[in-house]
């Protein structure tokens, strides 16, 4: 037993990557139980997972639709997942918890789908200027957070907290009151000029959709990646977030450091707002907190806060929750059942500390047996 | 229209406080809780589900429900919240995340939960328990002052319940033998180790109690505010009572003063939205008064405040 343990734990530098795919196997085991209890077949399920993610072929497909059409569809819905999860890792790594992502989301949305998703400006200007536009309001409030937790040592997790809810009625009350669709009791869907997802595209006799952000998604990980690991900004983020007082003890500015790494989640929050609301939707719900606001804690805790580990946890969490949908409309199960193996994850996830010192006292134990069974002999 | 701002503020302020309560139970003992908003919604959930079984073997008038929902809840808030001392405790994770974890679970179980159960136990998609409020009453004389009888006017019985548990609380924090060895154990963990005490069984009967406490909370929200138990009991009153007892320093009696400031800005915002006659939009514009007086007195007090010492901390015996 102990040894199938460290086996699986392991050390070495793929240890994180081997507790987090333990904790995808155990949330996907847990489902796999729930699913067995309620009477319905878990493998038929977690394929239609995959056929929903356009990873594996449906039994049929509507007109010129196929595969690569639900694919389009994944990675439309991947974007802002990934965006959301390096805004949470950047907190993450100055010693931040920003849970604040989907108020910035809802923020970052609703600003640009008022400056720039009614407007006539062309496809040019308007995309561009909404992800800017974006970007500002999460930075902003990202900033806002940063400051209030330095200047007047208030927690981050609740301060981010009211501000979700501030935010959020605030949008609710200004789309009830001049934006709402009163077919679909949400906000007007915006002009294509400025959404940025090109929706049913005709191409090869097929239609679908493209998501134009995803290459900037890919790109803002290699970058966030770099500044981390490369740039003295990102070592001064990291050493706030390791410890405060050596920090300060060799002369990193603490509250610099705090506004600039809350600033840069914002801003990352802000692409994922941006991409989710005016990508792949093109309105606003009143009255919800986007939930991958805090889905995006687990997606960042499973790829170990590491920029590049984001864009793979995002990828396997997305099919989870966009498979998800053709899953319980295949199975007849209630679609609560991807939140849920998405918690069971996201416990095991949290637990990775724990299994890393656990796996190396094990190991410890098993070669002191060993070399007393050596000398014993 | 004072009155109506008093008795429905009452109403909000002493779920929060003893929600407030069981916070800081827990951190004063060393624990971060942030779990409480998962807490609050799990207890209501199994003491919800209580009452509908009940309620369809019994007939309408009958009070037994009421009293046993509040008991179940109480009990499913405990066994909820060793969810968090497991992860706490046992496994040593981070406190902050393991709370933010569990309410993410916690809102995860409960709807499909909620909704499952409704489709075998009573063969109808919905995803709520449907309660209704609970019978009020007013205390006979001391309701016909002016002003001041509002007090006494229209009470829920859980406001009761909640201040008798609230008393007796109080006493075991702060006289009691047990309330000393736990307030030791957030500020110098150690210390109260050397002294015999075993720091993790405080910490873990802390946690319960803050369960407990919780699930109170939220079966009164499930019996007033919504009037069912649906997903949507989950809009950060927990979070709330968290900021209550920051802004009361963790002490308990400042921090009824900062729930009582939450419950009347609330229902005073009400009142008045509903006294100009406002469009019914602007009551979301209203719902955010708590939330930002929330911060701006956290502003205001955070930087005078005292945190147990210990709070957060790992607890590692080994460590000097």
């Amino acid at each position: 037993m102990k040894k199938v343990i460290v086996k699986l734990i392991g050390g070495g530098k793929l240890q994180m990557v081997r507790i987090s795919l333990l904790a995808i196997t155990a949330g996907l085991i847990f489902g796999a139980i729930v699913l067995l209890l309620i009477g319905k077949n878990p493998l038929a399920a977690y394929g239609n997972l995959l056929q929903g993610s356009g990873l594996l072929p449906k039994h049929s497909y509507a007109g010129r639709q196929n595969m690569f059409t639900d694919f389009m569809s994944f990675l439309d819905a991947l974007t802002p997942m990934i965006f959301a999860s390096l805004a949470v890792s950047v907190a993450m790594k100055a010693g931040l918890f920003n849970i604040g992502v989907s108020g910035m989301m809802l923020a970052a949305g609703f600003s640009a789908a008022i400056t720039v998703g009614y407007s006539d400006l062309p496809a040019v200007i308007a995309k561009p200027l909404a992800i800017i536009i974006g970007m500002l309001a999460g930075a902003l409030i990202g900033a806002l957070t940063g400051w209030l937790k330095y200047r007047f040592n208030i927690n981050e997790v609740v301060s981010s907290i009211m501000l979700n809810y501030i935010l959020m009625y605030v949008i609710t009350f200004f789309i009830n009151t001049y934006y709402v669709n009163a077919v679909s009791r949400q906000s007007n869907p915006i002009n294509d000029e400025a959404r940025l997802t090109l929706t049913n595209v005709q191409a090869f006799d097929l239609k679908f959709n493209i998501p134009l952000a995803f290459p900037l998604a890919i790109i803002s990980a290699v970058l966030i990646w770099f500044i981390m690991n490369r740039t003295t900004i990102g070592f001064e983020i990291k050493a706030v977030g390791l410890s405060r007082n050596a920090a300060r003890y060799v002369g990193i500015g603490i509250s610099k450091n705090i506004v600039l790494s809350m600033t840069i989640s914002g801003a990352l929050a802000g692409l994922a707002g941006i991409t989710y609301f005016c990508g792949f939707y093109a309105s606003i719900q009143p009255g919800v907190v986007p939930g991958m606001g805090f889905n995006a804690i687990a997606v960042a805790l499973l790829g170990s806060c590491d920029p590049i580990g984001c864009i793979f946890s995002s990828f396997l969490i997305t099919i989870i929750s966009k498979g998800a949908i053709y899953m319980s409309s295949q199975q007849g199960v209630e679609i609560e059942i991807a939140d849920l193996v998405m918690a069971i994850i996201l416990i095991f996830a949290a637990c990775a500390e724990f299994l890393k010192m656990y796996s190396e006292r094990l190991s410890t134990e098993l070669d002191d047996a060993k070399k007393k069974e050596v000398r014993s002999s | 229209m004072i009155e109506t701002i008093i008795i429905d503020g009452l109403a909000f302020t002493l779920p929060m406080f003893i929600m407030a309560i069981g916070g800081i139970f827990s951190e004063k003992s060393g624990i971060t809780n942030l779990a409480l908003e998962g807490m609050q919604g799990f207890g209501a959930f199994f003491g919800a589900l209580a009452a509908v079984l009940l309620m369809q073997n019994m007939d309408a008038a009958s009070q037994i429900p009421y009293y046993v929902s509040f008991a179940a809840a109480m009990i499913g808030g405990i066994l909820f919240s060793f969810v968090h001392i497991a992860l706490c405790i046992k496994f040593k994770a981070n406190q902050v995340i393991s709370g933010v974890v569990v309410n993410i679970l916690a809102a995860a179980l409960t709807s499909f939960l909620t909704k499952r159960l409704n489709e075998s136990l009573f063969s109808q998609p919905s995803n709520k328990f449907v309660l209704g409020t609970s019978a009020r009453f007013s205390v006979p004389v001391l309701f016909d002052i002016p002003v001041v009888g509002a007090i006494f006017t229209n009470i829920y019985p859980f406001e009761i319940m909640i201040i008798i548990i609230a008393v007796i609380m109080w006493y075991v924090m702060y006289r009691t033998p047990f309330g000393m060895h736990l307030r030791a154990c957030g500020d110098n963990p150690h210390a109260a180790d050397a002294a015999g005490i075993n720091v993790n069984r405080v910490r873990t009967i802390a946690i319960m109690i803050s369960g407990g406490l919780s699930a109170i909370a939220g079966m009164s929200f499930a019996y007033s505010i919504s009037a069912n138990f649906s997903p949507d009991i989950y809009l950060g009153y927990g979070y709330l009572s968290i900021a209550a007892f920051i802004f009361g320093n963790w002490s308990i009696l400042p921090t009824l003063g900062a729930c009582l400031i939450f419950g009347f800005a609330r229902s005073g915002g009400q009142a008045l939205i509903q006294q100009l006659g406002m469009p019914s939009a602007f009551n979301d514009l209203v719902r955010i008064l708590p939330y930002v007086l929330t911060l701006f007195l956290l502003i205001f007090f955070s930087r005078h405040n005292n945190a147990p010492r210990a709070l957060g901390e790992i607890y590692d015996k080994g460590k000097r």
